[in-house]
């Protein structure tokens, strides 16, 4: 069958605990550094602090990007925006005239649940509408659109922890139908004290640093940040002369239909997702140089993972960065995506952080060391709740 | 096929609409909503909120999901709350709707448009850890708190394996989540698309709606009152069964033409022999935005005081125009609506005349989305 046509990736922007810009990110995986450490900017009543992967450092780029109207996602989506408009080589005039789209996936970004503001309200206070306003003005898609002027489609995707996966995907297929001749898409989210009682309320947290597909492994740990790449067209990008650092082949999608939060076990959505994926770019296993997983560190997460890449990409090597970043939720595939690119640019993926002893239980094994990698694609991964399962296909350069 | 137009996003289609399944304050199901528009403004109900030790009553339309338990079990209901319970009762009625409910949906994706998500269970979920602590957060409230949550559930209880998506752009978040729909129909990536709009009223909404607009309980919704604030908030679903063209005539037509824009670069294109149905909800930032985009000799109608105020009411409007083409007929503007719009406001049931439907809708910031409907 035919393919359907790449979309340059023309810049990238990132930042999570891991670094401030991609380019530190990209230093902090393969340097091998991890620091997750009990949350800062919250205080819980857990008998164990669960370790995050927080931002700590001073506020990346310059402090304009610091507003108080919105919130801390958005601002972090904004400053991941402006590095990567910059990164493709594109300014505020130029995008204005253009027509932009803005697609990011978030959870916290969209979660009207300020908890200092309920509490007033429930003890029958009159609290002020400070902390709602922050919200409503904090839709990270528009946040972005607003900030560079943009007013072509403009998407937050809620899909839980696929948002930033769905996000990549749906933005190419914008630029594919010709709906914009440029994208920005990726996710953003911040650690919150509602998620973190969320997930260790699901006994999902580890209180130790996360070890994705380690026979030891435990759970995740919650971290926070953003990633956005550009998406352009493939004639724009050529009129300008501006070199793309990968091309979106294609992107995939499935549903398991079986539990609100678990993996159907035999791995079903995730397999259709890949199977979509692969087919609609026409690639085969042997193009495959890597496969970025979701490898959150919960046993379940990790066990269907492992069972699908055998099946599907077997001998394929693999990683999880979420051991470098934690679990950024609706940021995490858009982050994982910035790091699949900088990998297939490299050649080389990281080793995958956490993981030392392989478990009898699972078929395959992530690499345990950095890894020299081959091959034209990649592939990044992302499972949510809701049974949700998201893929994106990268291949080199302009493809 | 995009028509660029000075920066707004004007896209042509066919998609069919097979099934409507709606709930509503004035009821459950496309009869419901064709015996409300026949019969005229509904009375919301009176809801109660305390602030500062003081009781003030609100109106609300309200919805009632009792009905789901015709498609679904108690006890696969039993940690569904009342945002997912609306989401599946729009779905399987329009799946029912549709004489597809019982078809193998293998192939089926869904998506759902909402601004507020889950916001009763996110609440839920921030009581158990206020009240014992957070080691005693419940596991079941913050799972069904997602966002995503909803069609997680109708995908779960249909078998839906198709791709699965939820999206939450406040106002717009019906037409962004269109797009998608759009796309996966043109590219052939899933036979059909549950598509919905989903929003639900809470204490917290009522609060909030106090302290913004601070709304006199006696007073009717009045959309067509550009520069007052009459707006009654309101909860529902409103569901989509959409397929490609398969060379039928579609129970409620097609879907012809959607445009997204912003006022800052643009106005909407309104075709010529349409009739336009507003959005407008009684919000004056947002309803001055129609007085200065809509032109006086468009025939227009607004529907807005049958269900009330809430972001993915926009699903409603299209709701209400598929039916309009189904029978052939513009049902009224309700008399309380407002008259000093300076528009060519239907006041009167009427035969449907011209051969589509537009549904305008305004944020209150200026971005305006348009879907148009047809017969044919």
């Amino acid at each position: 069958m035919s393919s359907i046509p790449p979309v340059p990736v023309t810049g990238i922007g990132c930042l999570c605990a891991a670094g401030a810009n991609l380019n530190e990110c990209m230093d902090s995986l393969f340097a091998g550094k991890r620091k997750p450490l009990p949350p800062t900017r919250f205080s819980s009543d857990h008998q164990v602090a669960y370790p995050v992967f927080e931002i700590t450092s001073a506020f990346p780029a310059d402090s304009s990007n610091q507003r108080s109207d919105i919130l801390f996602t958005a601002e972090l989506a904004l400053v991941a925006a402006k590095e990567a408009i910059e990164n493709a080589g594109w300014n505020r005039e130029g995008l204005k005239n253009r027509q932009v789209g803005v697609c990011i996936g978030t959870t916290v970004g969209s979660a009207m649940n300020n908890e200092e503001f309920y509490r007033s309200y429930r003890s029958g206070g009159n609290p002020s509408m400070e902390a709602i306003t922050r919200f409503l003005n904090s839709n990270p898609a528009k946040v972005i659109a607003a900030e560079f002027g943009l007013t072509g489609p403009c998407q937050t995707v809620v899909n839980a922890c696929s948002s930033g996966t769905d996000a990549i995907g749906l933005g190419a297929s914008w630029i594919r139908s010709g709906i914009c001749d440029v994208v920005l898409a990726g996710g953003a989210d911040e650690l919150c004290r509602v998620t973190y009682n969320g997930f260790i309320s699901l006994m999902i947290c580890d209180t130790s640093p996360c070890r994705p597909f380690d026979a030891s492994r435990k759970g995740l740990n919650l971290g926070e940040g953003s990633a956005v790449l550009v998406l352009e067209s493939s004639d724009l990008c050529r009129s300008r002369k501006h070199p793309a650092r990968a091309s979106v082949l294609s992107s995939g999608s499935g549903c398991d239909a079986y539990h609100l939060t678990a993996p159907a076990p035999d791995g079903r959505g995730l397999k259709q997702a890949i199977t979509a994926a692969m087919t609609a770019c026409d690639k085969t296993v042997g193009n495959v140089a890597f496969v970025n997983a979701h490898g959150t560190g919960t046993p379940d997460n990790d066990r269907v993972e492992s069972l699908v890449l055998n099946e599907l990409l077997p001998q394929i090597p693999y990683l999880s960065t979420k051991g470098y970043t934690g679990h950024t939720l609706g940021a995490a595939g858009a982050i994982e995506a910035a790091f699949t690119v900088a990998c297939l640019e490299a050649g080389e993926i990281p080793a995958s952080a956490g993981f030392e002893t392989p478990d009898p239980e699972l078929l395959t094994t992530p690499v345990k060391h950095q890894t020299a990698v081959n091959g034209s694609i990649a592939i990044t991964q992302s499972l949510a709740f809701g049974g949700n399962n998201a893929v994106v296909v990268f291949g080199k350069g302009d493809s | 096929m995009r028509l660029l137009f000075s920066e707004k996003v004007i896209l042509d289609m066919r998609i069919a609409v097979r099934g409507i399944g709606i709930v509503g304050g004035f009821g459950c199901g496309i009869g419901d909503l064709k015996e409300a528009l026949i019969a005229g403004q509904r009375t919301p109900q009176m809801t109660s909120l305390s602030i500062n030790n003081q009781t003030i009553e609100m109106p609300v339309h309200l919805c009632n999901t009792f009905p789901v338990e015709r498609f679904v079990n108690k006890r696969a209901l039993r940690r569904v709350d009342h945002f997912s319970r609306l989401a599946v009762l729009g779905s399987f009625l329009a799946l029912e709707d549709a004489n597809r409910l019982q078809n193998d949906h293998e192939n089926l994706a869904v998506i759902i448009a909402t601004g507020y998500g889950a916001s009763k269970t996110t609440f839920s979920f921030l009581d158990t850890a206020i009240d014992y602590g957070d080691a005693c957060a419940s596991p079941t409230h913050f799972s069904n708190s997602v966002h995503n949550a909803a069609a997680a559930h109708v995908s779960i209880l249909l078998k839906a394996r198709g791709p699965n998506l939820t999206v939450s752009q406040f106002e717009m978040s019906v037409p962004s989540a269109f797009l998608a729909a759009r796309q996966w129909l043109e590219d052939k990536t899933v036979e059909a698309v549950l598509f919905g709009g989903v929003d639900e009223y809470c204490g917290v909404l009522g609060y909030c709606w106090q302290r913004f607009f601070e709304p006199d309980p006696t007073i009717q919704m009045k959309p067509l009152e550009w520069n007052s604030d009459s707006a009654i908030p309101g909860e529902g679903a409103a569901f989509f069964l959409l397929t490609r063209d398969e060379g039928d005539k579609p129970k409620y037509g097609f879907i012809r033409n959607i445009q997204i824009g912003h006022i800052r670069k643009n106005r909407p294109q309104v075709p010529e022999d349409t009739f336009l149905f507003l959005g407008a909800d009684g919000h004056k930032f947002s309803g001055t935005h129609y007085a200065l985009c809509v032109q006086q000799d468009t025939p227009s109608a607004v529907y807005t005081p049958h269900y009330g105020s809430f972001p993915a009411s926009f699903a409603f409007d299209m709701a209400i125009a598929g039916l309009s083409i189904q029978e052939r007929t513009i049902y009224a503007t309700p008399e309380h609506a407002g008259d000093n719009s300076g528009l060519k406001i239907v006041s009167d049931q009427k035969d449907l005349v011209s051969e589509q439907i537009s549904c305008l809708k305004f944020s209150c910031e200026g971005e305006f989305a348009m879907v148009t409907m047809s017969v044919t």
